[in-house]
């Protein structure tokens, strides 16, 4: 009976990412997440934990921890560390993109010489986890068998290798292409967007436009497996080592509008210093666990308080700002800050099977529950750029916020000055931006608890509590 | 039993031959401009990227 409970329980509760591979699947048991393994898999799930593989890549912090939960004939269930918050490839900046390429390569080199390969190579099987990319699929691996090619090269290819490739020509803004192709980008496709000159690359021209050639000629020949052909071991070392030595020098075009930002806002250091100063007592006021600084740009303001905050979410819409943030999370070793990508005016859709596949950012945003959301220097450019009005930007805030802490700049900042004569004729259109408007629409969703006008400036900063 | 949930592709499985062909030829060069850059005591540009290479003897591999 309890076994017959136990999986209708599973059935309802299986988390909505984990159907792809028959070899286990992850479900909520209450509020903790586990992973069963089926029968199909024991052998080599037996195999990995006997040698000590598991061990030695958890103990190299290159694959989420986990602890067996229980075993049986028919399941083994094992339950992973649980990582605060998920992202996701298309919300990584291009360092960070690269960092997740060059962990793949190194586990599965690394497996290869224990006599396992990685079966597969999808960008959502490493996400960011204290400061570090993790291999978070614990199944991902198989036996290696003498002289086989590696049967997830190509989903490397399509998942890594193409989307950074793309943004080296054509910018960062490339690796949000994963949002349509969850599956990867289509070989052709990337062929196809990539210069000619990459057909002088020896990297690029057979990793890239020759499988794309050959994977369209043999696209419909099912039984020819016989063809596919050996590869030594050596020579399976000597792809991963190739395409580590070429990605880990990739560099990615750069277009920035945000990096120098600070170095141009329009209010002198000392407002600056004031901004930080009751920014942080207000943080520390509310006995902060869990943070968001949406629009954070390289995490100034999150790193005021990133010894007091446990979990703290820094998102930008500018990928550089991100790549520099992530930068410093590395350089510092910090554990507890995580950068991603984010455009307010779009954030990140569900996608995948029933689009639940992969969260969208507010599901997550929801269940991550942050203690305090953190939007300075944002509103203006919401409702002046986005056209979005207040009370909208309220609702959406009051859709994830316990807290809010929000600048409002007034009419008179220069940012905003500059952002209303954009509008030009349609100026008028954009009275309503004052900041009585602001106060009453973000009054339907919140309570104020504090309103201070920030020193030298034509700032406000205001404290305000969910409803 | 070779299993596996998703198509490799059979390209993909075939040029995996030649790409390892040009990588082969790739390291070895780079080996050996390594050496001569040695031998004229042209001092190598530092490394600033890690190795693909796991150390079985270090605690943590993912630190750089």
């Amino acid at each position: 009976m309890t076994t017959l409970v136990h999986q209708m329980m599973i059935k309802n509760n299986t988390h909505e990412a984990s159907f792809r591979d028959p070899s286990g699947s992850l479900f909520y048991d209450q509020d903790v997440l586990r992973r069963s393994i089926q029968p199909i898999y024991f052998s080599q799930y037996v195999a990995l934990k006997e040698r000590g593989f598991f061990d030695s890549l958890i103990q190299k912090k290159l694959l989420i921890p986990h602890t067996e939960t229980s075993v049986s004939y028919e399941e083994i269930i094992i339950t992973p560390e649980k990582i605060p918050f998920v992202t996701n490839p298309y919300e990584w900046s291009f360092e960070q993109y690269k960092q997740a390429a060059l962990l793949t390569l190194k586990i599965q080199k690394y497996a290869l010489s224990k006599g396992f390969i990685l079966k597969d190579a999808s960008a959502y099987n490493i996400t960011f986890h204290k400061g570090k990319p993790i291999l978070i699929d614990t199944l991902s691996f198989d036996f290696y068998k003498e002289n086989t090619p590696w049967r997830a090269y190509k989903q490397f290819i399509t998942h890594f290798l193409g989307p950074l490739v793309l943004s080296k020509y054509h910018g960062a803004e490339m690796l949000k292409m994963m949002q349509t192709y969850i599956d990867g980008l289509p070989v052709q496709l990337i062929s196809s967007l990539l210069p000619s000159k990459t057909r002088l690359s020896s990297i690029l021209y057979p990793n890239i436009h020759l499988l794309a050639k050959l994977e369209h000629k043999y696209n419909n020949d099912y039984k020819n497996e016989a063809k596919s052909g050996n590869l030594s071991k050596k020579a399976h070392e000597n792809i991963l080592t190739s395409l580590y030595d070429y990605i880990s020098k990739l560099k990615q075009k750069k277009q920035s509008e945000w990096v120098d930002y600070y170095s141009k806002t329009n209010y002198n250091s000392e407002a600056f210093l004031n901004k930080k100063k009751l920014v942080k007592d207000w943080i520390l006021q509310l006995e902060t666990n869990s943070l968001i600084d949406l629009g954070g740009n390289d995490g100034t303001f999150a790193r005021t308080v990133i010894e007091h905050v446990s979990n703290i979410l820094v998102t930008d819409i500018d990928s550089n700002a991100i790549d520099l943030n992530y930068k410093q999370v590395r350089e510092n070793k910090e554990l507890n800050l995580l950068p991603f990508v984010c455009d307010i005016l779009q954030p990140s859709a569900g996608i995948g099977f029933c689009n639940t596949e992969r969260e969208s950012l507010i599901k997550r945003l929801i269940n991550f529950s942050p203690d305090v959301t953190l939007a300075l220097a944002l509103i203006h450019h919401l409702t002046l750029s986005g056209n979005v009005p207040f009370e909208k930007s309220a609702a959406f805030f009051a859709l994830f916020s316990k807290n809010l802490i929000i600048e409002f700049p007034k009419r008179e900042d220069s940012w905003v000055e500059s952002l209303l004569i954009r509008k030009r004729e349609f100026i008028n259109h954009f009275d309503f931006y004052d900041q009585d408007n602001f106060e009453t629409k973000f009054g339907i969703y919140f309570i104020l608890i504090h309103k201070v006008r920030i020193e030298g400036t034509h700032r406000i900063l205001y404290l305000y509590k969910k409803k | 039993m070779q299993f596996l949930y998703f198509d490799p592709g059979l390209g993909a499985m075939i040029v995996q031959a030649i790409v390892a062909a040009v990588a082969g030829v790739l390291l070895f060069t780079k080996n050996i401009v390594y050496k001569i850059k040695i031998i004229f005591g042209i001092k190598a540009k530092e490394d600033v990227t890690d190795s693909i290479d796991i150390d079985d003897n270090t605690s943590t591999s993912n630190d750089d």
